[in-house]
């Protein structure tokens, strides 16, 4: 059971633990970039109902959201070289964290695809033939009115999809990526005290969660300003007013129940 | 001149609207009446194509767009001429009223932002909303979000406004401001078709009422003719249910 529990290596841990930080926060970074591209790409085609391209992009999300994100990474690292070595590309020398990245910039953008269509969905129609009798193109009302309010409603799944790949990427050290959980696993093996660096790793993980939350928090109160208002006795009762609670009403239409 | 020819309309195997046809001359005001299900709210749709017509001719001045072979470009540019008032306002939520005004502007007309700005401040306070510029849509009362609504419209300089039951998502006590509102524009000799259950308000302001039911047009006319002399059954019945007849007894 290793060395018995001393609290002074939680902290002499903690700075050891930080130096591969930057490790874990590139993989995050990287992921989370891939990951909303892919999920444009993966939501377009359902959100126009393409006819072949829908049906790819939900064998897409299925098969990323049905299966456990430590498969995907060895599916990609062990069988990718494989299936590319028979167009003769070498991966042999390519170094893992490509296919970490890649694999977790696969899995987010699946997810994140999901958020996109949902959001995009929940702006109300009447937004859209308003900026067409505007005389907008498409594009511009995509970009001028839908995309500012579907990213206000989108804030708390984005929160959460953020949060959810800085844990998984805990699992990229199964592959040999010196990122911080792996460094946590070298030194408990070397010092015996287990316990100790992992109370440290949750530690940090815990504080960027924590970061990363209220930084969204913050961005959505900003984006959602113009639906953020009334009377303070209002605010306080109506459970409308409070943005997070606004996706789960977003589902809703007017006259069903839902309030306008 | 607006001018639609044999519009046509059908969802699946319902159809919605018949080979309808009608002139709109310039600075008119027509009014389009009819129980509900009748088409009328469809056919002002057509006209700026949030709804596709399966066939006819829609054609502003010297604009003229086919609609079975309708362009992307030509429905844009028929779009650019007209502009249209939603029942349930439509402001852009996460702008206030002054950018609401604005918007069109600046994104489709490309005005300076200096010359938008001034427009549309002097449209907000034409409708009586010179003191909420920087409100947000979820600030305003229904009447308030509507007039902005016309303003946004007015901003555009189109051919033709179209109004789409203008005030029936509205508390009885704020329809008032709004009439006035379109009451005054009208004035101003700006053509307007309006979908309205208001029969005074149709009464006053139309230079010309339209009856549809069951997607065609059962009986037009000028608001005397219709409403006092009505010739069709199918209109008689309508008016007398919409406005009954006096029947007190002591």
């Amino acid at each position: 059971m290793g060395a018995p529990f001393d609290l002074s290596f939680v902290f002499s841990f903690l700075p050891k633990l930080l130096t591969t930080l930057s490790t874990t926060l590139l993989i995050v970074a990287c992921s989370l970039l891939a990951g909303v591209i892919v999920g444009f790409i993966i939501a377009l085609p359902r959100l126009y109902k393409v006819p072949v391209l829908k049906t790819l992009a939900e064998v897409y999300i299925s098969f990323f959201r049905g299966t456990p994100i430590l498969i995907q990474l060895f599916l990609f690292y062990y069988g990718l070289p494989e299936v590319l070595k028979l167009v003769n590309l070498d991966m042999t020398r390519t170094p893992v964290l490509v296919f970490v990245i890649l694999t977790y910039g696969l899995h987010t953008g699946a997810f994140m695809s999901e958020m996109i269509r949902a959001s995009v969905t929940a702006v109300d129609k009447g937004q859209v033939e308003a900026a067409y009798a505007t005389g907008m193109t498409s594009y511009q009302a995509f970009t001028r009115i839908v995309l500012p309010q579907a990213l206000g409603i989108a804030i708390p799944v984005f929160s959460n999809l953020v949060i959810a790949l800085l844990k998984d990427t805990s699992l990229a050290f199964t592959l040999g990526v010196m990122e911080m959980t792996g460094k946590a696993q070298t030194l408990g093996s070397v010092t015996q005290h287990f316990i100790e660096t992992y109370i440290a790793l949750a530690l940090i993980y815990l504080v960027i969660s924590f970061t990363i939350e209220k930084l969204l928090l913050v961005a959505e109160r900003r984006l959602l300003r113009h639906e953020d208002q009334g009377s303070p006795v209002k605010r306080k009762f109506s459970l409308q007013k409070k943005a997070s609670y606004r996706h789960i009403i977003a589902d809703m239409g007017p006259g069903k129940g839902g309030g306008a | 001149m607006i001018k639609l020819e044999r519009i046509s309309k059908s969802f699946g195997r319902h159809q919605v609207l018949n080979n309808i046809d009608l002139k709109v001359s310039k600075g008119e005001v027509v009014v389009i009446l009819g129980p509900s299900g009748s088409g009328k709210t469809t056919l002002l749709r057509c006209v700026n194509y949030l709804e596709k017509p399966s066939g006819g001719e829609i054609s502003i001045g010297e604009f003229k767009l086919d609609c079975r072979h309708a362009r992307k470009k030509d429905i844009h540019q028929l779009r650019q001429k007209t502009a249209m008032v939603f029942q349930q306002y439509n402001l852009f939520r996460h702008k206030t009223a002054l950018e609401n005004v604005m918007e069109g502007l600046l994104i489709v007309k490309k005005l300076p932002k200096e010359e938008a700005r001034k427009r549309s401040i002097a449209l907000l306070e034409k409708v009586g909303l010179g003191s909420k510029l920087d409100a947000y849509p979820s600030q305003l009362s229904g009447g308030q979000q509507q007039r902005v609504g016309i303003a946004r419209a007015l901003a555009l300089e189109p051919e033709v406004i179209l109004f789409d039951e203008p005030t029936s998502a509205l508390d009885p006590e704020l329809v008032g401001e709004v009439l006035a509102v379109i009451r005054k524009i009208a004035k101003e000799g700006i053509t307007m078709i309006v979908v309205t259950h208001e029969m005074g308000f149709a009464r006053d302001v139309a230079n010309h009422v339209v009856f549809m039911d069951g997607g065609v047009i059962v009986e037009e006319g000028t608001p005397t003719e219709v409403f006092n002399h009505p010739r069709e059954e199918r209109t008689k019945q309508f008016l007398k249910r919409i406005t009954p007849e006096l029947n007190y007894s002591i």
